[in-house]
């Protein structure tokens, strides 16, 4: 059985370690920077609180990346160093120059580096997928995507709201429509956005994207951190000359509980959508199945380094687009300036 | 007294549902049809029950209060400069025209005869969208951020593809309903349009443009989005979509206009429908119409509304050719 480290207990890491604790593996346990975290993890879901990166990345033979973006580049570089195999949760880095590090390292180091774009695990998402390359659509015209909820509460997950640590709602929220846009309909020519991460409003981030691809298809991708507590919602639409299919989160929940409220209790955090399946069809169990299932059958990822790199190259070029109130060139767009 | 309503011409289908609603007014006369393909003029006077005129000066000969044009875009400009003199009111159905020239020469002609120039702008009259003018006035939102839109349609075919008669596809037909009304909702303009046009992207061969995302600014500081694409296909349930939601510092308000529907399953049209079952918001159009002639005030869309909705669509035409964003008021050379 392979033995995984999970690196970072927040979020991201406590719903890995949920799903890991399913799957035939041993969870060997938890490093983070604060032991009483790693502590209180292995205590919840098993395995110990490693005192040091070294000595997890000793007692593992896969590593699970669930840390704050910037920090991804050093432990993908450390855990490639001691020859593990590595899941990272998306962006896959904060700058493209620390995301092309990141592959080549893990090339040279010949360990397997997956990440953790889920929405192509959602099942919904990836059913639309299956409907697209059916052919039952025709050839692809327009994307339509939504992906928002609230502002993250400053007290619980600082380092998302401070931009040059998360690269806000574009690298947090827009890059999961990003990539499974690029999944869905190819790579992308040019970028146009429009939105608050550079305006004077403080307590929300919104971004209405507009992509052209290489493809001449056109996208329309909006990202938000700017809905009211408790209004998380996605939506996907695509069109073709053949068809077109639109899937909302809004639409028909297949469960709803309304309860009388003496006072409205609005969960704090960074808003996570509920998909209510059954647990082998849970989109983080199907994600980290499939990694562990290709780490053991040799098979290519479902994502692979290059479509994170590409899906970080989009988004830091919407930002771009953003700042500079024109569209920008994706195939020749590089980062400026010291990072 | 009645008011007698001439309709020139029913190249553009809602001329069926304006037609109706002058039938179901009371106090209100369909006066006749005049339409310059006789066939479809006399099919359409037969179904409602009035005159057929071969030319249009007969049609205005019958002294009329008013006339309502439904032709190709291209010829509302020759139609109101006919009816300018000898109606006092005109109903013009969207987009104003092909050109910004030929709108502001429609507006002059009305001006210099005294003759009072709408526009058929019907969403105006949804209900939902009064609501959300509504919660708008009421300063709800707080400050307004953005305005994420879409007028979806299927593809029309007919002369809306011919760009010649209507002035361009997908982005001249559904630009102008929305942006008229953010125009209305905040007494503003669209100061900068950026524009991802697809040309026979959804529908091989059609050699025009049948998709258009637009990003603008408004003079307010909020800014938005809009599709106009034609990207209903004939087995999608209803034949379109006008979508907006206003997001600002105290939440979002999202209206899906036309959302008032039945689910339809039949054997018999092999496809699921949605019946609609909101209320007429072309009854509302025609209704402000026919108030306007019977009171005498202004008209509640004018035919500057017409000309700045349109200049917005010729803007965004403007801008994907260019590859940037353009700002608006377009200089000379306006048309598309």
């Amino acid at each position: 059985m392979k033995r995984v480290g999970i690196i970072g207990t927040g979020l991201t890491g406590s719903m890995h370690a949920e799903r890991w604790a399913q799957l035939p593996v041993e969870l060997a346990g938890f490093y983070t920077r604060t032991p009483a975290r790693a502590q209180a993890a292995a205590d919840r879901y098993g395995g110990r609180a490693f005192p040091s990166l070294e000595a997890l990345l000793a007692q593992v033979d896969v590593v699970d990346i669930c840390t704050p973006t910037p920090s991804h580049k050093d432990l993908v570089l450390a855990a490639a160093a001691a020859g593990k195999d590595i899941i990272c949760e998306k962006p896959m880095a904060r700058h493209l120059r620390d995301a092309e590090e990141m592959v080549v390292a893990c090339e040279k180091a010949g360990v397997r580096l997956f990440m953790a774009h889920v929405v192509r695990f959602f099942p919904e998402y990836a059913r639309a997928k299956e409907i697209l390359d059916s052919g039952r659509l025709g050839r692809p015209g327009v994307i339509r995507t939504v992906r928002g909820g609230n502002f993250p509460a400053p007290d619980t997950q600082n380092w998302y709201i401070d931009f040059e640590q998360g690269g806000g709602v574009i690298m947090d929220m827009l890059i999961h429509d990003i990539d499974y846009a690029r999944w869905c309909f190819g790579e992308a020519e040019r970028v146009f956005a429009r939105g608050l991460t550079f305006s004077d409003v403080q307590d929300a981030d919104h971004v209405l994207l507009t992509v052209r691809f290489q493809n001449g298809a056109i996208g329309h991708l909006e990202g938000s951190w700017a809905f009211p507590p408790g209004n998380f919602r996605t939506r996907l639409e695509m069109a073709g000359d053949g068809g077109l299919l639109e899937v909302d989160s809004l639409d028909n929940p297949p469960i709803k509980v309304t309860l009388k409220q003496k006072e409205t209790d609005l969960a704090a955090g960074v808003p996570v959508p509920e998909s209510s399946m059954h647990p082998t069809d849970d989109p983080y169990t199907r994600e980290i199945a499939h990694f562990l299932s290709c780490l053991e059958s040799g098979d290519d990822f479902l994502v692979s380094p290059r479509d994170g790199l590409e899906a970080l190259r989009i988004a830091l070029a919407a930002i771009e687009s953003l700042r500079l109130g024109r569209p920008v060139d994706v195939t020749t767009f590089e980062e400026e300036g010291p990072l | 007294m009645t008011i007698k309503i001439g309709m020139l011409s029913f190249a553009h289908m809602h001329a069926h549902s304006y037609a109706a609603c002058l039938k179901q007014i009371p106090g209100v006369e369909l006066a006749g049809i005049a339409d310059d393909d006789p066939e479809r003029g006399r099919e359409m006077a037969t179904q409602f029950d009035v005159n057929f005129f071969p030319s249009v000066e007969t049609l205005l000969d019958k002294k009329l209060d008013g006339v309502i044009i439904c032709s190709e875009n291209a010829k509302h400009r020759p139609l109101t400069e006919l009816a300018a003199p000898r109606a006092a009111h005109i109903l013009c159905e969207k987009p104003i025209a092909a050109t910004l020239a030929d709108a502001q020469a429609m507006i002059d002609v009305c001006a210099a005869h005294g003759t009072k120039l709408q526009i058929a702008f019907p969403v105006r009259f949804s209900a939902p969208v009064q609501r959300l003018k509504a919660i708008l006035d009421e300063g709800t939102l707080g400050r307004i951020y953005s305005v994420k839109t879409t007028n979806h349609g299927r593809m029309p075919g007919g002369w809306f593809i011919d760009k010649a008669l209507a002035g361009g596809g997908a982005v001249i037909d559904h630009t102008v309903h929305v942006i008229d009304l953010l125009r209305w909702f905040w007494d503003t303009e669209v100061t900068e349009v950026y524009a991802e046009i697809g040309h026979s992207l959804l529908h091989p061969g059609l050699g025009i443009d049948d998709a258009g995302l637009l990003s603008f600014k408004l003079a307010t500081g909020a800014y938005g989005t809009l599709d106009t694409s034609w990207s209903r296909p004939e087995s999608y349930p209803t034949w379109g979509d006008v979508k907006l939601e206003v997001l600002g510092e105290r939440g979002i308000v999202r209206v899906d206009a036309f959302n008032q529907n039945i689910a339809l399953y039949s054997d018999q049209t092999g496809k699921g429908q949605w019946v609609n079952w909101g209320s007429n918001i072309d009854l509302g159009l025609i209704q402000d119409f026919v108030d306007m002639i019977a009171t005498g005030r202004e008209p509640f869309i004018t035919g500057y509304d017409g000309l700045k909705a349109l200049e917005v669509a010729l803007a965004a035409y403007r801008s994907a050719e260019r590859g940037e964003p353009v700002s608006l008021p377009l200089g000379e050379g306006g048309s598309a």
